[in-house]
């Protein structure tokens, strides 16, 4: 009776995460995998199989390569920015000489933060205004009007001005875990650097880094998957436009489904997303080797 | 200890099950007769919002038992929301429909209800609304939806503008051209605009583009998904077109949507500006100037009817399923009284005999209204005419067009191969 008890309580308590994981992930990510052989449309329940054409299709698909080249960039530069530049601004708040505002700063990085998207996204959408937005104003003021632009309605500027976005949004994020990060380094060692005549700089880059290196790969693996996946700025700020410069693997799927009715092919996008960004997590977590220095 | 914990918790569930289904019993009980009719449409924006709630609040009073549960959601949203909904049992009793191709979509899902015995069973009703409307809501001679509103997409011009430097209404291409040089000599860097981050407002151009310059044959052939090939000369032709009116639109017609264009026509910035009649009132409402209207021009050497008129109804549509006080809804609002209180509220012309007159709209409207009625044909909007996969293409390649990303050769080239994808 007692061993009987012993067996089914954990499995009890397993339970609801097992089913909420299996009902809204695991579930429809085989069934997305299914769909991505058949063709059909949400107007009507017949499905029609057509094997790997949708796959084959993939590769001829101009716009995912335009699509998967914006999405790198996106990575990229969400890397440098939002992990090294982050880490840099971590540091520096943690520094003694910044003690006295590091709260207030760390409040004010964070803001962004917690702040909705699609407010996020208006309140760029005025910066980038090409009549009387703050952007194309400022440069105006400072005498730079030539390189004043309709920022999100040229082609080559786009997909960076939707980037540029993401970065201010997402920066005070990462910061905040590095800051935690940071702070669990030991005290000693820095005492024992500066004993060693060791600056500012070189201990940023001697203890600071290697100690650190574990929310460095978290968060290069948050950055980068977010990449992969990123929908809500593009679609918000540009909608993939103009043409299909800014287009990003997300916003291209989700018009192939809900817009163009391609319901078939746009599963096959989600697969290819979904193999990305667990190609990358495997490769990063490989690389880094998590865990093992313990 | 332990079995006491499970007994607790097994009352709780039970205990929980049984609220359920009491509830239930008890809201049918409760009911009894009252019968609910689910009303989907896409305006949460005002005056209209508040028209059909009133209305609902007026049917309801009028037919105690009949409760109506309204939703609403704005012009994209409704687009994805009602296709979702349509390929299940959920569609509502009654919902907006656009005409033609995206109602054709609509009534493949065999859900949507066939009007013809309910048209010809009582014609005092139905005889009202204007025949001419129902064309986009008729497939294979089965009515599936009442046309409400009326639409069609002119040049609105800013008259005083106009005056001031002595500019005739242009009734050919050419001379559309030559008045927007002059308009660009006298001043106005950009005598044109569009919200081009639309892409619905390139598509209305480009539809009435084509309209002109292809053959009709030819379109109906390339509009048709089975059959679409889009190697007529004449698209070539169309998208140059589209690509000098661009050249008078700026940089800044990329970067904005269609309601910042209003804005600046309505601001007296704009001299020109493609619009449809349902936006008359809201630039009377911002401007302090008078408007006119011209169709879109002739164009020499176009094998379409020059002077038909781009525009389309919207209308109602009822779900298989709906219950018979769904039909008496749909009747209460396209009668002449809701016709002519909406165009009064509202501003927007519709297709109900009566309904807009005098009384109910103001000079500038009537105009709109006899060009619509008067119209020799007219074209759908072209995203609802041709298949969303090529009208996107075609879309998008409007806006590579205008950025001179790309040339109408190539634009053209990506509509081929879309619509080969089709057949």
């Amino acid at each position: 009776m007692i061993l009987k008890r012993i067996k089914i309580i954990p499995v009890l308590f397993l339970l609801p995460s097992l089913l909420f994981l299996g009902v809204f992930v695991y579930i429809p990510l085989i069934q997305n995998f299914y769909n991505s052989f058949f063709d059909f449309s949400v107007f009507s329940q017949s499905k029609e199989f057509v094997g790997f054409k949708h796959f084959i299709e993939l590769f001829n698909d101009k716009v995912i390569v335009i699509a998967l080249i914006n999405n790198i960039k996106y990575a990229v530069i969400s890397v440098i920015f939002q992990v090294f530049f982050a880490l840099v601004l971590a540091s520096i708040l943690e520094d003694r000489l910044f003690r006295k505002f590091a709260p207030a700063l760390r409040v004010i990085y964070f803001i962004p933060v917690m702040v909705s998207i699609s407010v996020i996204a208006l309140l760029f959408s005025f910066i980038y205004n090409p009549q009387m937005g703050l952007l194309n104003s400022f440069l105006e003021l400072i005498h730079l009007e030539e390189l004043a632009k309709p920022w999100l309605g040229n082609a080559e500027t786009a997909i960076y001005s939707v980037i540029a976005m993401s970065q201010w949004q997402s920066i005070g994020f990462i910061t905040m875990l590095f800051i935690v990060a940071i702070q669990k380094i030991p005290k000693e060692l820095y005492e024992a650097a500066e004993i060693d005549g060791a600056g500012k700089v070189r201990n940023f880059f001697s203890i600071t880094v290697p100690q650190v290196k574990e929310t460095m790969f978290v968060n290069v693996l948050i950055t980068v998957t977010g990449s992969i996946l990123v929908f809500n700025e593009p679609y918000i700020l540009t909608n993939g436009g103009p043409g299909v410069s800014s287009m990003t693997l997300s916003v291209h799927m989700y018009q192939l489904g809900f817009f163009k009715d391609n319901m078939g092919y746009a599963s096959a996008v989600a697969t290819l997303i979904f193999m990305l960004s667990a190609i990358f997590a495997i490769t990063q977590i490989r690389i880094s080797g998590t865990g093992k220095d313990d | 200890m332990k079995k006491t914990y499970w007994l607790l918790f097994s009352l709780l569930v039970v205990g929980i099950l049984l609220g359920a289904c009491s509830n239930e019993d008890e809201a049918q009980g409760a009911e009894g007769d009252v019968v609910e009719i689910d009303f989907f449409h896409r305006w949460p924006n005002e005056p209209r919002k508040s028209f059909y709630d009133d209305k609902i609040k007026e049917f309801e009073a009028a037919n105690p038992g009949v409760k109506i549960n309204v939703d609403q959601v704005l012009n994209d949203s409704y687009k994805e929301k009602i296709r979702v909904l349509v390929s299940n049992d959920e569609l509502p009793d009654i919902f907006t429909s656009w005409s033609d191709s995206f109602a054709e979509n609509l009534v493949s899902s065999g859900r949507i209800m066939e009007l013809n015995d309910i048209l010809s069973d009582d014609t005092e009703w139905s005889g009202e609304v204007l025949e001419s409307q129902f064309g986009g809501f008729t497939f294979d001679d089965v009515t599936y939806g009442v046309p409400f509103t009326v639409d069609g997409k002119a040049f609105f011009y800013n008259k005083e503008i106009f005056e001031k430097n002595n500019l005739e209404v242009p009734q050919t291409y050419e001379q559309f051209i030559k008045a927007l040089d002059e308009l660009q000599a006298a001043g106005y860097e950009t005598p044109l605009v569009e919200g081009l981050t639309n892409t619905w407002a390139i598509s209305h151009y480009l539809g009435t583009i084509f309209q002109r310059v292809v053959d009709p044959a030819v379109l109906e052939k390339d509009y048709a998904a089975k059959t679409g090939e889009f190697t007529d000369k004449g698209y070539v032709r169309g998208l140059e077109i589209w690509k000098e009116l661009t050249s008078y639109m700026g940089d800044v017609s990329t970067a904005i949507d269609h309601e910042a264009a209003r804005n600046m026509f309505a601001a007296g910035e704009i001299p020109v500006l493609y619009m449809q009649f349902a936006e008359v009132k809201m630039v009377q409402d911002a401007s302090d100037f008078e408007f006119g209207f011209f169709n879109f021009p002739e164009v020499e050497g176009g094998k379409g009817d020059q002077k038909a008129l781009t525009g389309a109804p919207e209308g109602w549509m009822l779900s298989k399923n709906a219950p018979p006080e769904a039909v008496e809804f749909l009747k209460f609002l396209t009668s002449a009284e809701t016709a002519k209180e909406f165009t009064t509220v509202d501003g927007q012309l519709n297709a109900i005999n009566g309904g807009v007159t005098e009384e109910t709209s103001n000079p500038t409207s009537l105009e709109a209204y006899d060009i619509i009625l008067n119209a020799s044909a007219t074209a759908p909007w072209f995203d609802n005419a041709v298949d969303i996969n090529v009208a996107d293409v075609f879309m998008r390649g409007g806006q590579d067009i205008a950025t001179g990303v790309k040339t109408p050769e190539d634009v053209l080239q990506e509509v081929q191969e879309a619509a080969k994808k089709l057949h």
